[in-house]
């Protein structure tokens, strides 16, 4: 595949991404104390899709052009490091129950976010 | 939230997401080891970016979407939520070999989120720095 067309995908799904992520933020509240449960919706679905389809890849149930803008494009473009990471350290400095909650979402998250990759890939090899 | 804000949000998402894709081939066309070099340089620069740009523009954290801001909407949920990815993170984590498991894949989240947050500081140490 050509690192054009590659790019286009990626940048549709990534648009289609994001915009569900948005979506999220106003849909999903923010739990007391600042927990940033839309940002860690957000991640956990995103690991779950870029699993699901990286085990449909792996069964060739689906392409490479498909495969790409799921998962670099729309899971990638769904999911963001830059919010968590920043949301944690804006936690983390406004008090001490905020540096818990920021440990938390941090530990959260990342066990989360791999359990739900491994879900994802399981379901995404089973053969129908 | 405005329906322009989604717009924003879009193309910012889909540029951030082309250039992760096209820093992703350049990386891996220069460096061949093991380590998920892409997406730890794309997550920690991004990292960077948005504690920057959030204290240089004020940024309400908690309330930063729908009050029509365009660098909220194109530039920190578009561009950088785009651009840095948090899925291709654990896909590294999980893509781990059996033998080696549950140690190698925790100590690169950890590391990541570790390097994540003291980037995310520092660009936010920079940006008042320069008040």
């Amino acid at each position: 595949m050509g690192l054009r067309f590659a790019v286009l995908l990626v940048f549709v799904g990534g648009a289609v991404g994001a915009i569900a992520r948005e979506l999220l933020m106003l849909l999903v509240p923010t739990l007391s104390r600042g927990f940033p449960l839309d940002i860690l919706v957000a991640n956990v679905f995103a690991s779950l899709v870029i699993g699901f389809s990286t085990g449909r890849h792996s069964r060739k149930v689906i392409n490479d052009t498909w495969h790409l803008m799921v998962t670099t494009g729309f899971a990638g473009g769904l999911s963001t490091f830059s919010s968590f990471a920043y949301a944690s350290t804006v936690l983390m400095k406004a008090s001490i129950t905020g540096a818990l909650v920021a440990a938390a979402y941090v530990l959260i998250s990342l066990m989360m976010g791999y359990i739900a990759v491994i879900f994802g890939m399981k379901i995404g090899e089973q053969s129908h | 939230m405005r329906p322009l804000d989604v717009l924003w949000v879009g193309l910012g998402g889909g540029l951030g997401s082309a250039l992760r894709c096209w820093i992703g081939r350049l990386v891996g066309e220069a460096y061949k080891g093991r380590f998920p070099l892409s997406t730890f340089l794309i997550n920690i620069s991004g990292s960077l970016v948005i504690g920057y740009l959030s204290v240089l523009f004020n940024v309400d954290w908690h309330n930063r979407y729908g009050h029509g801001m365009v660098v909220n909407a194109l530039v920190i949920t578009g561009v950088l939520g785009g651009y840095t990815t948090f899925s291709s993170m654990q896909l590294d984590a999980a893509r781990v070999p059996a033998k080696q498991h549950a140690r190698v894949a925790a100590s690169y989240l950890l590391l990541s989120v570790a390097a994540g947050l003291l980037a995310a500081l520092a660009g936010a140490a920079l940006a008042r720095a320069q008040d």
